[in-house]
């Protein structure tokens, strides 16, 4: 069973299309990077997923649970952390999480020993009595990520949690999404940065509202070009005629990139290709394309 | 329990909102001093005019009485019974009628009367009113003479049986109905949709909230915010102005507090309706000022207009002053007024109801 079953998934606003038939497969167990620029239809997508908004056309299912019939089920198996800061901005960091455990449904001995747990898990014991609308962004967002964990939920939905949030607590934050799935839990993320969506098991590419791309994110890259990129150092600058297997994408040089359909299985042949016409191979390495590198590809092939 | 943490998180959003201060504490104090000056202020007794001289002689008469330092001419009537109305229901002091034929009568030099209808029940006011009409009657009588011949005017007196109400009192019903709408009201209406606007509504709402607890938690705790605006309204003016109370004080807060649910309910069923917290304002002043023109505040509901007086009684405000007149002006029981209380207590559940079904668990 998917942890979310999205299928044909709509949204118009009026004229508007701004989620365009998106099928989405999250397998349970890993991150799931949802990717796009902005107004790509990211946060439509997401407040369908978690019954926010009303789809136009399709439906999602979470677990296998219509997320719009099953309500209630399903919310308790959703943590979900809106883009845009959903705190209490005049309660404080104990009032805002105290709420929500007691929202769902602890006792009230309960709600406090969980309130306790989550302040000291997320370091914000120190700052209990603050009001929110006084922390950090930083804080705000950490407090924010103890707020979708107070029901202990199957499943994680988080709307651009790093946004604002300097790169020691990306770190952070990333570390325990690995931490949180190793221990069974899913989560589906949005964001905006490329690192981050390298460390996602699985990602879709939407923009404009349509899904462009998805898959792990080697198998994204390697769809964005068609192939691998070897880059070969050669002794002197070689004849133009590659062997029917690469394509040649650049000479600078002595220095030739080609593409290919397999890295593992094509080099021993360039190697032999390339002796066999008296070169001699000083250097031979696969080129590492960055994923925005794929996605600019990508979208470039869309428009 | 999910009811009481939504409860008490209201509570404390209002206790750190300063316009709860002002709303809750300071506005049924400042417009307390403010109706009582405003009433006690005026030394003149209240009347009511019912001029049905068919010629311009009534009318001198009318203008003597509105230029008179010892009466406020406040309505105009149109038949015999209103006039006995509003002395009965403590809206004036007298009723002063003048005859269909007052004019002919003086043009003919011969002798006619004019009537005041009076509130019997306090003998000290009677009496001044009926030796203060005298007075004015005799002047008229003097001038008309000069002009006409000789004949004569002669006051006669109609008692009715009024509330014996203290002049003061008279600004309570108001005060308290006018405090009651528009506090409550506009202070919830903004609840819903400033949760929209602030963005909280979208976390608030993944928790397994229903529709139920969502109203009735906001509608509890505001109940609780706002019900100090009729105990400090009553006891500002008990202390400053020394108004009575002649009905029980635990009666006259439970009709007040039935008459605060139906403005939570309906400043609720606004929040509801409202896209933000801007427009739920509009509304609340929108619903606010034909309660206040058309609750008989101003002018009793009898003498309204067909189209008002309809308006007037499809608001709460309407059946509350009704019966808060009842209970706190005649001390009559709680038992006397059901039927004003069953109109208050459907129209709270309506409001109630209508704004669970409109509420939307959604982002729209
Ligand atoms: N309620 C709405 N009414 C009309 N248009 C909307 C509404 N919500 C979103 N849109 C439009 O839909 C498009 C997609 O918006 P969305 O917020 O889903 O994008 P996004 O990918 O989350 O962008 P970002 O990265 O900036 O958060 C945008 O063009 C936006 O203007
Ligand atoms: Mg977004």
């Amino acid at each position: 069973m998917f942890a979310v079953e999205a299928r044909g998934l709509t949204k118009r606003f009026g004229e508007f299309t701004a989620v365009d038939h998106i099928d989405l497969l999250v397998e349970s167990g890993r991150i799931f990077g949802l990717l796009g620029p902005n107004g790509a239809g990211k946060t439509t997508t997401i407040r369908m997923i978690t019954g926010l908004l009303k789809p136009t056309e399709g439906y999602v299912r979470v677990y296998g649970m219509d997320v719009l019939k099953n309500r209630r089920s399903v919310l308790r198996m959703i943590g979900y952390m809106p883009q845009r800061s959903s705190l209490y901005d005049d309660l404080t960091v104990e009032e805002n999480l105290y709420l929500y455990t007691m929202l769902y449904d602890f006792s009230r001995q309960e709600a406090k020993r969980r309130t306790e747990e989550l302040l000291k898990e997320f370091f914000l014991d120190k700052f209990r009595d603050r009001l929110v609308g006084n922390l950090s962004g930083g804080m705000k967002r950490r407090l924010a990520l103890a707020i979708t964990l107070v029901h202990d939920p199957k499943l994680l939905i988080l709307d651009e949690p790093t946004v604002g949030v300097d790169p020691p607590l990306r770190r952070q934050f990333w570390e325990r999404f690995r931490q949180l799935v190793s221990k069974g839990k899913t989560i589906l993320v949005t964001t905006h940065y490329m690192d981050e969506a390298e460390n996602c098991d699985e990602i879709a590419l939407i923009s404009h509202g349509r899904m462009i791309a998805s898959g792990t994110p080697e198998a994204i890259k390697r769809r964005a070009f068609g192939g691998e990129l070897i880059e070969v150092l050669l002794d002197r600058e070689p004849p133009c005629d590659p062997p029917e297997f690469a394509k040649i994408i650049s000479v600078n040089g002595r220095k030739v990139r080609l593409l290919v359909d397999d890295y593992g299985g094509r080099s021993a042949q360039l190697m032999d290709f390339l002796r066999e016409r008296g070169f001699k191979i000083l250097e031979m390495r696969p080129v590492r394309v960055s994923l925005e590198d794929a996605f600019i590809r990508l979208m470039g092939e869309r428009s | 329990m999910r009811l009481i943490a939504i409860i008490d998180k209201e509570l404390k959003q209002l206790i750190r909102d300063p316009k709860t201060i002002v709303m809750v504490l300071l506005m049924p104090i400042f417009l307390t001093i403010l109706f009582g000056y405003g009433y006690s202020g005026r030394s003149k007794f209240p009347v009511a005019i019912l001029n049905e001289d068919r010629g311009g002689c009534g009318y001198e008469l009318v203008r003597k009485l509105i230029n008179s330092e010892d009466f406020d001419v406040e309505y105009y009537v149109r038949t015999f019974d209103e006039g006995v109305e509003l002395v009965k229901e403590g809206d004036v002091y007298a009723t002063l009628v003048i005859p269909s034929d007052f004019t002919e009568c003086l043009l003919v030099g011969k002798s006619t009367y004019v009537q005041v209808i009076y509130d019997a029940s306090s003998p000290t006011v009677a009496q001044s009113i009926m030796q203060l009409v005298g007075v004015i009657v005799l002047k008229y009588q003097e001038w008309a003479s000069s002009r006409f011949g000789t004949f004569s005017i002669k006051p006669t007196f109609y008692s009715v049986y009024g509330p014996t109400v203290t002049r003061i009192e008279n600004f309570m019903p108001p005060l308290m109905g006018t405090l009651l709408q528009l506090v409550p009201t506009s202070l919830i209406s903004v609840s819903i949709c400033r949760e929209r606007e602030r963005g909280t509504f979208e976390q608030f709402i993944m928790t397994p909230v229903s529709h139920f607890e969502v109203i009735l938690g906001k509608f509890v705790a505001y109940f609780v915010a706002t019900i100090s605006d009729a105990v400090l309204t009553i006891a500002t003016a008990a202390i400053l102005f020394n108004v009575q109370f002649r009905g029980s004080l635990l009666a006259i807060l439970l009709l007040s507090s039935i008459f605060l649910a139906s403005s939570l309910a309906l400043g609720l069923l606004l929040s509801v309706l409202s896209k933000n917290q801007l427009q739920a304002y509009q509304a609340s002043i929108f619903v606010f000022v034909p309660a206040m023109l058309f609750s008989g505040m101003f002018v009793p509901v009898r003498l309204l207009s067909n189209v008002a007086e309809v308006i007037a009684y499809a608001m709460p405000i309407y059946y509350y002053i009704d019966a808060y007149k009842a209970v706190a002006m005649k001390g009559l029981p709680l038992s006397v007024v059901t039927s004003d209380v069953v109109v208050i207590v459907a129209f709270t559940a309506a409001f109630f109801l209508a704004s669970m079904r409109m509420l939307k668990l959604r982002v729209e």
